[in-house]
């Protein structure tokens, strides 16, 4: 895989990240946390559309046609398959899969690619505010099963030993590897990951994740626009 | 799912002890200062509350992000030393 899947990856995980954060801006559990889901969604969209435009710079974009019908050829994890249901679902996300992708944008950031190092930078001083968010409720203790699951879809996200993302690394386009990035999560959070053993064999190398199964059909019609259009006057709708 | 004490074993055998509840009694109110420009002093925005410094910082962003700020500050509302009040005489 490229550096282009790559960040078609972080793209669409962000995109997908932002949209579950949203969902939750009248759910959650203060005023404050509403207002901050809101806000992380809010950023996380606009990360999602910052990478989406590197893509060209890049010099390949490996977005195809099948976007616009198969919910499978997105590139999210499967912790944002459904609506999260619970408030630690949330929390999960927000500490430990949000995180995961800072540091593989740090990663960008300090590696050898240039539009990359001046057009993701902004992104981690915006990442600081979530990343104290999630890390401040993670502390307060929540569920385990949320916990357990983002950190083994962490750790399947950076990939392999040997997968792409090293040789990335050993090309000097990524600074860190798969497992200096498990390292700099585990530093940022002040923990250490459950004892995960991946089984690579059935690892998608272009979804990054062994888990089939996408994003439910609801999402996958907002994303393109078409829940908007349920909302639209009929004589919208015929115009259009 | 898991009860209350199983996430609370997970938690600490991963290194986090829960050292609070999230009740109002353990909530803070902080003041949020900020300035657009160098030039003007700082001044008070707003408040938020929340049980902790680092979370505070995150919803005082996230709150008052409306403008281009060039400095933002928080504040235990605790920890200000008040001269006189409106009403008293200084």
């Amino acid at each position: 895989m490229s550096l282009s899947d790559l960040v078609l990856s972080i793209a669409d995980n962000k995109q997908m990240l932002g949209l579950r954060y949203a969902e939750w801006a009248t759910r959650a559990p203060s005023l404050e946390a509403d207002i901050a889901a809101a806000a992380m969604g809010l950023d996380d969209l606009g990360h999602s559309r910052v990478l989406y435009g590197c893509l060209e710079p890049l010099g390949a974009d490996p977005r195809g046609p099948d976007r616009e019908s198969d919910p499978a050829s997105l590139r999210a994890l499967p912790y944002f398959d459904k609506p999260w249901s619970e408030w630690a679902e949330f929390v999960a996300a927000n500490a430990i899969l949000d995180t995961a992708f800072t540091a593989m944008i740090e990663s960008c950031v300090n590696g050898s690619v240039e539009v990359l190092q001046h057009r993701l930078r902004k992104m981690l001083m915006e990442e600081r505010y979530h990343f104290l968010h999630g890390r401040s409720w993670l502390k307060s203790g929540i569920n385990a099963e949320p916990l357990e699951r983002a950190w083994h879809e962490a750790i399947e996200w950076f990939g392999p030993p040997d997968g792409d993302v090293a040789v990335l690394h050993h090309e000097g386009k990524l600074s860190l590897g798969p497992q200096e990035l498990r390292a700099r999560l585990e530093e940022q959070l002040e923990m250490k990951s459950p004892d995960i053993r991946v089984d690579w064999k059935g690892w998608d190398p272009v979804r990054r994740r062994i888990k089939p199964g996408a994003i439910d059909e609801r999402t996958f019609g907002m994303l393109r626009g078409l829940e908007e259009k349920k909302f639209a006057p009929s004589s919208a709708t015929k115009e259009a | 799912m898991a009860s209350a004490a199983d996430a609370a074993k997970y938690a600490a055998d991963l290194g986090y002890v829960t050292r609070y509840k999230r009740v109002s009694g353990d909530a803070v109110e902080y003041e949020v200062f900020a300035r657009k420009t160098r030039a003007e002093p700082l001044h008070q925005v707003g408040s938020v509350v929340a049980p902790d410094d680092d979370l505070a910082m995150a919803y005082a962003r996230a709150t008052y992000d409306e403008e281009r700020w060039c400095e933002m500050a928080i504040v235990r509302k605790e920890h200000v030393i008040e001269l006189w009040q409106p009403g008293e005489v200084s």
